[in-house]
């Protein structure tokens, strides 16, 4: 199946030479409906959220307008460094294991064995988990006294451990579960990426002498490098962009252990109602996405051109 | 004769490793399965007890007793199908026009939809919020129905895909007298059938599973949907209050929650598996 998905990736990139020229309406009349609602709901938010970050705003009353205020309020701001600095930490803690662990998989599981589809399935079967079931199942697991992931640890002598309730540790549970949960998704587009790699390639490598890892080394992760860049962007906006699964399992603590910066959004904006400093910090996801995708774009293109 | 006993080792390694990780990962889910069927008092054991003594369906009862499950969970049905209904049509035919329409500012309006793949959906709420309290929408399920027509990501997959389809086609339809919109019914779509599958797909399952916007828009259970309804229920369970933790309600309310997902995940993992591929996007 990952086969035809990749064909048709490449048969979409080719452009249609065969549209036609409307001057009219006609075209027009197709995209009403979802240009209504592109604009109401996703474009006209994203602009008036922009406008919003100029404002002091609580729900009751009209909003004042402070201009850049909330920004440099922003900077001063203990929580918000504290959540800036944890977010960095979980996009540190998740995106290269994401990475390393997502392409260890896919290579082990596109191996023509007999449990690949075993080892596929379960691998991939989490992340149609929503993100409360992942609470559960892991407030479970990582129960201090009954729970499975200390009783494991304790037959090999270690623990126990207060994986949620501790100030060190809740950070890294919550990481390790955000891997467990979306892996599988990862390592899908790597599936996909192997499938682009010719064959014959691989086997002149082994003709010509080369070992396993050799060829891995030399022939493999690079014909793998557009790949290894979508899953590094798609991991790294992912992560900056946690919320729901610390929600369900530690709500930003154990005191402000695991806040990020979409938790203190959603504090500051549904919870104390500063509806104006809450868009600020949205804004700063945003800027902070864009420069990530711009460090990660530059990088790229430093790889092509060497 | 050494190499290949060499071989078949390394093969052994790899298909143990497979069956290992597989267990691994299924583990979890296999745990909340067990506890949810086991009486409240058998469930904290030292050690823990993979098979059950006894097998109850108390913890499912519980939950539709104690918390407005149904209503959540019909909450939840009738959102997703309202968003898929909406979205497959209305992309289908944003995605046909964009893809087979030469008009003028096409591209322009093209790189605008696409910029909005850029944007992280949180930067949306506020004026979300803003704009459904302004109109007393808040808490209905239009306010979580409709924001997901203006996601992009419907669009272009299939304007990814009509874009491939051979012009001869649209001129046959031309020639038979068909119109724009007989072009598009019963030319195109019957074409995009299996890229509609992956479209319904991916918007389904994350209607199903959206929980920053529902958790925002909605404070009652009448509306409520299952995500936020079992977050807020564990909160109460969860042993944070003080109070010792329970996880056989959790765990049964979490199970039912998880198996139409599963289900339906395991039925359609072709068009499921292809979405992932095409796009790398969630949804």
């Amino acid at each position: 199946m990952a086969e035809r998905a990749a064909t048709s990736t490449r048969l979409a990139l080719r452009r249609g030479a065969s549209s036609r020229w409307y001057g009219g309406a006609t075209p027009w009349v197709f995209l009403a409906p979802f240009l209504a609602a592109f604009v109401l709901f996703r474009l006209g938010p994203v602009i008036g959220g922009f406008f919003i970050s100029l404002t002091r705003w609580s729900i009751v009353g009209s909003p004042t307008w402070v201009g850049l205020a909330n920004y440099r309020a922003l900077l001063r701001d203990p929580l918000f460094h504290t959540s800036l600095i944890n977010t960095l930490f979980f996009v540190l803690l998740t995106v290269p294991a994401m990475v390393a662990l997502s392409l260890g998989l896919a290579l082990l599981v596109n191996m023509r064995l007999a449990p690949r589809i075993f080892a596929r399935t379960s691998i991939f079967l989490p992340y149609v988990v929503m993100a409360a079931v992942v609470g559960v199942i892991w407030n479970w697991m990582l129960d201090s006294n009954f729970g499975l992931v200390n009783y494991g640890l304790k037959l090999v002598g270690l623990g126990p451990f207060r994986w949620l309730t501790d100030f060190k540790l809740a950070m890294p549970a919550v990481a390790g579960v955000t891997i467990w949960w979306t892996v599988g998704f990862n390592m899908i587009i790597y599936l996909a990426g192997l499938q682009d790699v010719p064959r014959e390639l691989e086997e002149a490598a082994m003709i010509d002498g080369a070992g396993a890892l050799a060829v891995l080394r030399h022939v493999t992760l690079p014909m793998l490098t557009p790949t290894t860049f979508v899953v590094l962007m798609l991991t790294t906006i992912n992560a900056a962009q946690v919320f729901d699964q610390i929600y369900v399992m530690t709500g930003g603590g154990p005191g402000t252990s695991t806040l990020t910066l979409v938790q203190y959004l959603f504090y500051q904006a549904f919870q104390s109602f500063n509806l104006g400093y809450g868009s600020a910090v949205a804004y700063f996801v945003f800027l902070l996405l864009a420069v990530f995708g711009i460090i990660q774009l530059r990088l790229v293109h430093q790889q092509v051109t060497s | 004769m050494r190499p290949s006993l060499r071989r078949q080792s390394l093969q052994f390694g790899a298909a143990l490793s497979m069956i290992v990780v597989g267990i691994v990962f299924l583990l979890p889910i296999l745990w909340m399965l067990i506890t949810s069927v086991k009486p409240e008092g058998q469930i904290m054991r030292y050690p823990p007890e993979f098979i059950p003594r006894q097998v109850t369906a108390e913890n499912f009862a519980s939950v539709f007793r104690r918390f407005a499950f149904g209503r959540w969970a019909f909450n939840s049905i009738v959102v997703a199908a309202a968003a898929t209904l909406l979205v497959v049509p209305v992309d289908a035919l944003a995605g046909y026009a964009l893809a087979r329409m030469r008009f003028p500012g096409r591209e322009a309006l093209y790189m605008l939809i696409l910029s909005m793949l850029m944007v992280p959906l949180q930067v949306t709420v506020i004026p979300l919020f803003i704009g459904f309290t302004e109109v007393k929408m808040l808490s209905t399920h239009w306010a979580l129905i409709l924001p997901t027509v203006g996601n992009v990501t419907g669009v272009f997959l299939l304007r990814q895909f009509f874009v491939t389809v051979p012009a001869e086609l649209e001129d046959a339809g031309r020639i038979d007298g068909a119109n724009q919109f007989q072009l598009w019914w019963f030319v195109m779509l019957p074409l995009a059938r299996p890229v509609m599958a992956t479209v319904t797909i991916i918007t389904f399952m994350s209607s199903w599973n959206n929980f920053l916007w529902p958790l925002i828009a909605v404070s009652n259970d009448f509306t409520r949907t299952l995500p936020v309804g079992i977050a807020q229920f564990m909160g109460g369970t969860s042993g944070a209050s003080g109070s010792a933790p329970t996880y056989g309600m959790p765990t049964a309310a979490a199970a039912m929650a998880t198996a139409p997902a599963v289900v339906v995940f395991l039925a359609m993992q072709r068009w499921f598996v292809r979405g992932i591929t095409t796009t790398g996007i969630k949804g």
